[in-house]
């Protein structure tokens, strides 16, 4: 059935959401009061102003708590994910290095900041092992408990990538690294509040969490820290001791909040953002894969979060399609790295091949997706991908059966 | 004058202005006061016996070892503040602060009972924290602790760039 909507209408349908989610109005609603008269400093013990911030900043804690089945004390807020993968991978290592454990392991598909501060710390002489993975995208389990050394002091791994939406088995790695006194940080900016978290019953030690990837405002995130048994991190930030003294700096207290509502409303709503995003993903990949040959779906399907949808659309320059579907927000990679010609590291790391990785699309769904936006893409990616194609002399080329692999290409 | 004293004196006044004005009949009230005795008193005394003797080595700031006869019962911080060791203790033992933290002689470390929540709560505020961190307010003398080294961090949360040194209360 054709989309009611008009191409070339000026606000493009979003999807997006794994760069950033639009804010729940609820929160909208939630953060407000904080920003105009309750806007006293969280730390204030002194006065009305400060006990009212405080009130919203603990119980907003007690959400995100709730969320993720942990004690409201092992919540400390920070600015983001970023800084959360930052104070945990930094902080464990630097405590840790004391005891003569100087080694880290993670995996070659993780987040950006996860794998510079792993670098930033090989400089400072720590060991690190950045595994493979499958052409899943999966990691190997085998090859991660024979990674596992004396001298390891964390292994960070994250939930759900934010390129092809692989859900790692997060239980086995976390009751792996129990066994081998190891600490597990993984990194679920991806995964909160989409996925079911129990952090005790997954043995994760450390945490982070993005408001702003679950309907919330961009500037705060969380990092969970085990406090039983006790998790020690060195603060990366010195100062007034907030946060248990690993975080200091005064908090946020709107935009806390904010994520706070927003862990509430995930809560409550898991189930069925979960059956809508399921159903909408379905109709994507079946709507365009049934019309469209040579469409591949990176990423191991069978752990997938469904609202992360990364295709390859063979014969066709991922940045041409994307300038086609202008009327639609999409990513040909993570808006962290999406300035650099090549072709993006997770894709690599799968295997995907070069050009299959520079065709590549990553469709994000959410809470707030509709069935009409859905449709509206299924037809223009149609349309436009044979569009393309036809433009092509290599789907010439393959339409008369010649394998382009066997061509000996020149260069000028 | 204790606040006990100063509390039963209060009343003792009361009682006689309520007698005064006729109010009602007041009988007089008794109040028992036992001798007040400080947090902190027990450590000023010397060990009674050579069976009580319990040597620890305080390791200052500068690097230079006090070596200091305590005896079973003596609280690590207290004891520091009879020989005017630099152990501040702003909140008086009551797991408030963290500015008596010490690192423990690893060889000692696991003859010490396990932390509190609360201490590991005040220990998360100490800089410059690492694996054999205590608070010395929570370290009390046995004869298991015989020759235990506890070594001062070189700064706490209390201080000063001015050279100011906060003194016991």
């Amino acid at each position: 059935m054709a989309s009611k909507i008009e191409p070339g209408s000026p606000q493009p349908i979003y999807l997006d959401v794994q760069a950033t989610a639009p804010m729940d109005p609820r929160v909208v609603d939630a953060m407000l009061p904080y920003m105009i008269n309750d806007f006293g400093n969280p730390h204030s013990r002194t006065h009305s102003y400060g006990w009212k911030a405080e009130e919203g900043v603990e119980q907003a804690r007690e959400h995100v708590a709730n969320l993720i089945k942990a004690d409201p004390r092992d919540i400390i807020f920070t600015s983001g994910a970023t800084e959360s993968n930052n104070l945990a991978i930094k902080g464990v290592a630097k405590f840790r290095k004391q005891s003569g454990k100087n080694h880290i392991i993670t995996l070659q598909t993780e987040h950006k900041c996860v794998l510079d501060s792993c670098r930033y710390l090989e400089n400072e002489g720590f060991k690190v092992t950045y595994l493979p993975v499958d052409k899943g995208g999966m990691v190997d389990m085998e090859q991660l408990t024979q990674s596992i050394t004396a001298e390891t002091c964390l292994v960070s791994i994250m939930f759900v990538n934010n390129e092809i939406g692989v859900m790692q088995p997060i239980k086995q790695i976390g009751e792996l690294c129990r066994s081998k006194g190891v600490y597990f940080h993984t990194d679920a900016a991806q995964a909160t509040g989409k996925v079911p978290i129990d952090v005790n019953e997954m043995k994760i030690d450390l945490m982070s969490i993005s408001a702003h990837k679950i309907y919330g405002p961009k500037g705060a995130g969380a990092l969970y820290v085990r406090r039983r048994p006790r998790v020690r991190i060195e603060a990366q930030m010195s100062g007034g001791g907030q946060e248990r003294g690993l975080r200091s700096g005064t908090v946020a207290a709107p935009l806390c909040i904010g994520l706070g509502e927003a862990a509430k409303i995930a809560d409550k709503e898991m189930a069925m953002d979960k059956a809508h995003v399921e159903r909408l993903s379905q109709m994507l990949i079946n709507g365009i894969s049934d019309k469209l040959p040579h469409i591949i779906r990176n990423g191991d399907a069978r752990h997938a979060y469904p609202g992360c949808v990364n295709l390859s659309f063979a014969y066709v320059e991922g940045e041409s399609l994307l300038m086609a579907l202008k009327s639609i927000a999409l990513s040909s990679g993570s808006a962290c790295t999406s300035a650099s010609l090549e072709p993006s590291y997770v894709l690599r790391a799968i295997g995907s091949e070069e050009d299959l990785a520079h065709s590549s699309i990553r469709f994000g769904l959410g809470r707030f997706t509709t069935d009409e936006e859905v449709k509206h893409t299924i037809d223009l990616c149609i349309r436009e991908t044979n569009r393309l194609r036809d433009l092509s002399p290599l789907w010439e080329m393959v339409q008369e059966g010649i394998d382009l692999k066997s061509i000996q290409w020149t260069q000028h | 004058m204790s606040s006990v004293l100063r509390l039963a004196m209060r009343a003792k006044g009361f009682s006689r202005f309520l007698a005064e004005t006729q109010a009602f009949p007041v009988k007089n009230r008794h109040f028992m006061t036992s001798s007040v005795r400080k947090t902190g008193d027990f450590e000023y005394e010397d060990p009674k016996s050579e069976d009580e003797v319990v040597n620890i080595t305080y390791v200052l700031r500068d690097g230079t070892e006090r070596k200091i006869r305590g005896k079973v019962g003596d609280n690590v911080m207290f004891l520091a503040h009879r020989y005017d060791i630099e152990m501040e203790g702003a909140c008086e033992a009551s797991l408030a602060c963290s500015t008596c933290h010490v690192y423990v002689d690893p060889a000692f470390q696991n003859k010490l009972p396990e932390p509190l929540e609360e201490e590991d709560d005040m220990l998360d505020m100490a800089p410059a924290l690492k694996d054999n961190s205590r608070l010395g307010c929570q370290i009390v003398l046995t004869k298991e602790l015989d020759g235990i080294t506890v070594t001062l961090p070189t700064m706490t949360r209390n201080f000063y760039v001015d050279g100011h040194v906060p003194k016991p209360h």
